[in-house]
């Protein structure tokens, strides 16, 4: 099964970004895995202990900024991640969550079509009778490119009966082995994705569904997406992801048939895999860990230039916006105000007040603001200001 | 590419759970309403369940001059596919300028979806929407009377989102920002009733079974005064660490003495910080419900009091409309005293149990 964790990029520091008209330079700043999506990780590497396959981490953004945080997905705190690939293209980049849905619905499409080939070039091997030499090399290059799981070629000891291997050594049929290829082909199909339920600098928790929604477009299939997952589970059996997501005060239990895109809770907690599947599990695995990153780019995918990056993006930002600055603010002890209730004052021809006792000072001329000192009128907003103005409207009960 | 021709009225999302509207689709007809007047639209209250045609009448009582509903037993439940499903249809047949959801677990599953499958563009978790006037400088065009989308933006400010080119303009609108739709039952309006059009692939996702969670007992939404406390409770004002338990007692007294002497409903309140720092000490007290922000709830009470609480954008969008605002933060420079009414720059564990005490005296 191929089970795909789609993970972004996002700042390091918060408090410093690099934006230009409001779109994020991730290519000025220092870059971190976001951590809603460790969750995601975490659910991916549950379905392959549970299933088996292989776990693709896909990301999209500058590879030179990406690359460290995907190659440190082979560390081994990350089980596993068996390979990343990252969508990068200057023509990607300012894209909203509409435009970032449909590249990397491409980038999932290529990801099987890529693996959907592989398999096709073993049947076609297989259908002109090649030499058995030929067959094995090249199934053997594509297990090494972790195209073909084991359960179709091997070079595990444990696995002893691939079904390369079978056919090669004349225990099943031609008929019986290409029926078994199909089945694996079309297995491709049953996919999961996961994704943490938002980043934490967008903060939209929008590209989960999209990407399935951007799916279902390209494809004559309809893919459906579950939504802060808190707990789930797959039977491999039936190809039925279980999974529990909480909306207002109700907890929903929800069937899906495979695939299915899920977005994982901060909330998630893997389940233990069942033991007893190790064989099936084994087989279905791929040799895993392919070390270098791969890196495709628009045409790679098919992308419609106009649908990616700033000019596949409906929505624009604008400049920032200053919230909530209160007009009247006070320090205490620091902004200086009246002391009691002062009527109007003339001042260089000007009227100024009426004035209430913790009324600010400071929008006087400062040659009235001395004299007021002066007269000992004022003085720093204190306490018992701050007493006043907080409960004055509020009558003691007690 | 403008796809403007025809567009016409602003839409709200209207949920709805045990036969009474949500107090946040309430707000959200606030919300609708604003925009309406200020285009000079209709406001038409969109409806989906079954057997809840008077919940949709009501709406009209709240504000809505027209109103959509779609009745049908499969849409009983909230469900992502059909619920997209109808409502893409509706959009296509009708029409609407704008149309506003709730950011809430259903607005974030559905106006995605909605979005992508109407190639439109979306902008989550607004706090506050206008109408104005886009000018895009790159090809020197003037969009008239745009649905202006505010929304926190990458952690240090607040940022107006636009869609010039797309219809309708799709935004879930935080609740806790807009304030709740007055009921007038002298308002009438049209109600329209639509035949669903479901598939078979709606329901690919299925719904197995429901379990109910019991309310909080932490309403933290409806009290008076909230005392919120973050990670400056572990550090006074000297640098020395200091129990999170004992800061945590301290706002709690603080509380108490509000609530004692002035009768006002009081609660405690966290930052995310402080939460996900999962101390051990605050188990069971700090829990995930007190949370104030744009992952927790949004707080407008009479006073609120933020403790050593730097206040990141995702803190202030979740307070703002505090009426009054008491910040205290030995940092001179944190974020929070922006928008406080009354910063106090100083060691929270002097400043607060001297509140407390003055409080007890006022």
């Amino acid at each position: 099964m191929i089970i795909v964790a789609l993970l972004k990029g996002v700042p390091a520091r918060t408090t410093r970004v690099v934006t230009v008209s409001g779109v994020l330079k991730r290519e000025e700043m220092d870059i971190v895995m976001n951590p809603h999506d460790v969750k995601a990780i975490e659910a991916a590497d549950y379905v392959k202990r549970r299933v088996g396959g292989k776990v693709v981490a896909l990301t999209m953004g500058p590879e030179v900024k990406l690359a460290p945080i995907m190659n440190g997905l082979y560390d081994a705190q990350v089980e596993g991640v068996d390979e990343a690939i990252v969508l990068s293209d200057r023509r990607m980049a300012g894209a909203d969550t509409l435009a970032t849905a449909y590249t990397v619905s491409l980038g999932v499409k290529r990801l099987l079509d890529v693996n959907r080939n592989a398999v096709d070039e073993v049947i076609r091997l297989i259908e002109a009778v090649a030499e058995k030499k030929i067959l094995l090399e090249r199934s053997k290059e594509l297990y090494n490119s972790n195209l073909i799981p084991n359960r179709i070629y091997s070079t595990l000891p444990a696995v002893k009966q691939s079904t390369i291997s079978e056919y090669v050594s004349g225990r099943i049929s031609k008929q019986d082995t290409l029926s078994r290829l199909d089945k694996f082909r079309e297995s491709l199909g049953n996919f999961v994705i996961v994704t943490g339920v938002k980043s934490t600098d967008g903060e939209t928790g929008s590209v989960g569904p999209q990407v399935a929604e951007a799916l279902s477009d390209l494809y004559a299939f309809l893919v459906p997406h579950i939504t802060y997952v808190h707990d789930f589970d797959i039977e491999p059996s039936s190809n039925t992801v279980t999974a529990e997501r909480k909306i207002s005060r109700i907890i929903q239990i929800l069937e899906v048939k495979l695939p299915v895109l899920l977005t994982i809770s901060p909330g998630y907690r893997s389940r233990v895999a069942p033991a007893g599947f190790k064989k099936e599990v084994r087989e279905n695995n791929y040799k895993g860990k392919v070390r270098d990153l791969i890196k495709w780019d628009a045409t790679l995918i098919g992308a419609d230039s106009r649908k990616i990056g700033l000019p596949g993006s409906p929505t624009l930002v604008g400049p920032g916006v200053d919230i909530g600055r209160p007009l009247s603010q006070k320090i205490l002890g620091r902004t200086f105000v009246f002391k009691e209730g002062v009527g109007s004052l003339q001042w260089e021809g000007q009227t100024y007040g009426p004035f209430q006792p913790g009324d600010r000072v400071d929008g006087l001329p400062d040659p009235l603001q001395r004299e007021l000192t002066d007269r000992g009128l004022i003085q720093p907003f204190g306490y018992q200001d701050l007493m006043r103005e907080l409960f004055g409207e509020f009558n003691a009960s007690r | 590419m403008l796809q403007d021709d025809g567009y016409k009225g602003v839409w709200v999302h209207i949920q709805h759970e045990e036969g009474q509207l949500t107090k946040p689709t309430l707000e959200i007809l606030t919300a609708g309403r604003k925009v309406a007047e200020k285009l000079n639209h209709s406001l038409t209250a969109v409806v989906l369940g079954h057997e809840v045609e008077f919940l949709g009448r009501k709406t009209i009582e709240y504000g809505a001059d027209e109103v959509i509903y779609c009745d049908d037993p499969k849409l009983e439940n909230y469900l992502c596919l059909p619920y997209t499903t109808v409502l893409t249809n509706l959009v296509r047949e009708r029409k609407p300028y704008a149309f506003l959801f709730l950011a809430d677990e259903i607005g974030r599953d559905l106006a995605p979806r909605l979005a992508y499958r109407l190639k439109t563009g979306l902008a989550t978790d607004n706090i506050e929407l206008e109408i104005e006037d886009f000018y895009h400088v790159p090809t020197k065009t003037v969009y008239k009377n745009l649905l202006i989308q505010i929304r926190p933006d990458f952690a240090t400010r607040v940022a107006k989102i636009y869609t010039p080119w797309h219809r309708p303009q799709i935004a879930t609108v935080r609740p806790g920002n807009f304030g709740p739709a007055e009921l007038d039952e002298t308002r009438r309006g049209t109600f329209t009733v639509v035949k669903t059009n479901l598939n078979q692939e709606d329901f690919t996702v299925m719904l197995k079974d429901l379990r109910h969670i019991p309310t909080s007992p932490v309403q933290l939404d409806r009290a008076q005064a909230v005392v919120s406390i973050g990670l400056g409770i572990l550090r006074d004002g000297r640098g020395n660490p200091r129990s999170s338990l004992e800061g945590f007692r301290l706002a709690q007294e603080l509380a108490q003495a509000i609530q004692e002497k002035f009768g006002l409903k009081t609660e405690i309140g966290a930052s995310r910080a402080l939460i996900y720092a999962e101390l051990k000490e605050l188990h069971g007290l700090v829990t995930l419900d007190r949370q104030v922000g744009q992952t927790g709830k949004t707080v407008s009470p009479e006073i609120y009091f933020a403790l050593g609480i730097s206040g990141a954008v995702q803190h202030r969008v979740g307070m703002l409309r505090s009426k009054k605002i008491v910040a205290v933060n030995i940092d001179p420079g944190a974020p929070i005293f922006q928008i406080a009414h009354y910063p106090i720059i100083g060691d929270l564990y002097e400043e607060v149990p001297r509140l407390t005490e003055l409080i007890r005296r006022f």
